[in-house]
């Protein structure tokens, strides 16, 4: 899901997935900034994805 | 979208296709595992399995959470969602999942209020508008969903709320890997490994399977070149007899996963000392439950939970499915008794489960279209 606006203080962020849904994400796991794409399992973000080559 | 549509480029697909074909012994048979239910899932949803050699064989693994859950474990949720005051809340792949007297969903038609959560996050704001009842979680899933909960009661604590308990059913995946790759029923050449666990436990977990037992690992990610890709890495170590845990999945997966989200795991959970899973039995530590400092939050402490043992319908036979032995379309009931509307099986209950994947996209034979 990609990263729209983060609200760091209740360590949580709005982001979108590649429908344009909308969900409120806990980002206490990863550094997540504005435009990033994170991993998000159950409205939790595990990962962020960096684009690193296979 | 960013990371998905160039990892599903038709052309791409073709072209690796043609190198594992190229790459393959002639009158080898090869075995390889996906142990995760997405894998499963995103073979048959792009048909990857279609573009293999015939002798590069796909087995499923046990990695679909909804399916490991025994109907005891059902039961003893039920039971719970009965109580009085009690809000039972869980994902809604386990609505349909089966116990020996009925779903979640048949409690909920005979009175129960049982709803459905997308996460635990929205159980605790249910707890919190709530207060005069008492709601729980039902927790299910591996380590890619246990930190969701763990953070889930970590604010419950912070926060006061008194009202909000757990179910915990979380499992882990390296133990039932163990049992399978310790079972004599399976032989397997390498493993497809879970790219979403691994994003927090990392790979190295994993390395026991080349150190212990001689098979390749590949870190898989799920779209169609990631599974195309993996199968094409261990069989490229297969044939320079090489037996590593490699990452193909390294736009997500850090080696070592997710510190934080370790950390947050091991101050929540402590692992069970063993945990029934369907089809593969009891085995040991490879569950968690609420660890002291969460007690309070554990809802078989707070609640009476019958705790009986049922055995699974003998029609079904998810439990072979689960280790491999057998495909889906081998059961007596796949497709007739069992399906996905009226599911027997978990494994034909969520769309990680290798039955629902099977029929839902229409593999009812062992047929498949050539390359």
């Amino acid at each position: 899901m990609e990263v729209l606006k983060t609200d760091e203080e209740r360590g949580l962020a709005l982001c979108a997935d590649e429908r344009g849904r909308r969900e409120t994400v806990e980002i206490a796991l990863v550094d997540a900034a504005e435009g990033d794409t994170l991993m998000v399992h159950a409205a939790t973000a595990i990962a962020r994805v960096d684009g690193a080559p296979a | 979208m960013k990371f998905v549509d160039e990892f599903r480029d038709a052309e791409l697909g073709r072209a690796l296709a043609g190198e594992i074909l190229a790459g393959v012994e002639p009158g080898r048979h090869y075995k390889l595992m996906e142990v995760c239910g997405g894998h499963t899932h995103s073979i048959y949803k792009y048909a990857i399995d279609d573009l293999l050699p015939e002798n590069v064989e796909l087995v499923h693994g046990p990695g679909c959470p909804v399916c490991v859950i025994p109907m005891g474990r059902v039961d003893d949720g039920i039971a719970l969602a009965r109580q009085e005051g009690v809000i039972f809340t869980c994902f809604g792949d386990m609505l349909r999942v089966p116990g020996s007297d009925g779903s979640f969903l048949d409690a909920k038609a005979q009175g129960a209020d049982i709803r459905m959560v997308y996460s635990p996050l929205d159980a605790l704001r249910m707890a919190k508008a709530n207060p005069e009842r008492e709601v729980i979680f039902f927790a299910i899933g591996f380590e890619t969903t246990a930190p969701s909960t763990a953070l889930t009661l970590m604010r419950a604590k912070a926060e006061g709320v008194e009202n909000f308990s757990v179910m915990c059913n979380h499992v882990t995946i390296v133990p039932p890997l163990r049992a399978l790759l310790d079972s004599p029923d399976l032989r397997l050449d390498g493993f497809i490994g879970p790219g979403h666990v691994c994003t927090v436990v990392g790979a190295r977990p994993f390395e026991f399977i080349p150190a212990d037992y001689g098979k390749p690992l590949v870190v898989s990610g799920f779209e169609p070149l990631d599974v195309l890709q993996s199968v094409h890495m261990i069989l490229t170590q297969l044939a320079e007899d090489r037996r590593e845990v490699e990452n193909q999945y390294t736009r997500v997966v850090p080696y070592e996963g997710n510190l934080k989200a370790l950390e947050v795991l091991g101050r929540v959970f402590e692992l069970r000392p063993h945990f029934e899973w369907r089809g593969l039995g009891f085995i040991s530590q490879s569950a968690l439950k609420l660890s002291a400092a969460y007690a309070d939050f554990d809802a078989e402490e707070r609640f009476s939970v019958p705790g009986v043992r049922v055995a699974d319908p003998k029609a079904c036979q998810c439990g072979e499915v689960l280790k491999g032995v057998i495909k889906p379309w081998e059961c007596k009931v796949f497709g007739t008794a069992c399906t996905p509307e009226r599911p027997i099986g978990t494994c034909m209950v969520s769309p990680e489960g290798a039955c629902a994947a099977y029929y839902n996209y229409g593999r009812f034979s062992q047929e498949r279209e050539a390359v």
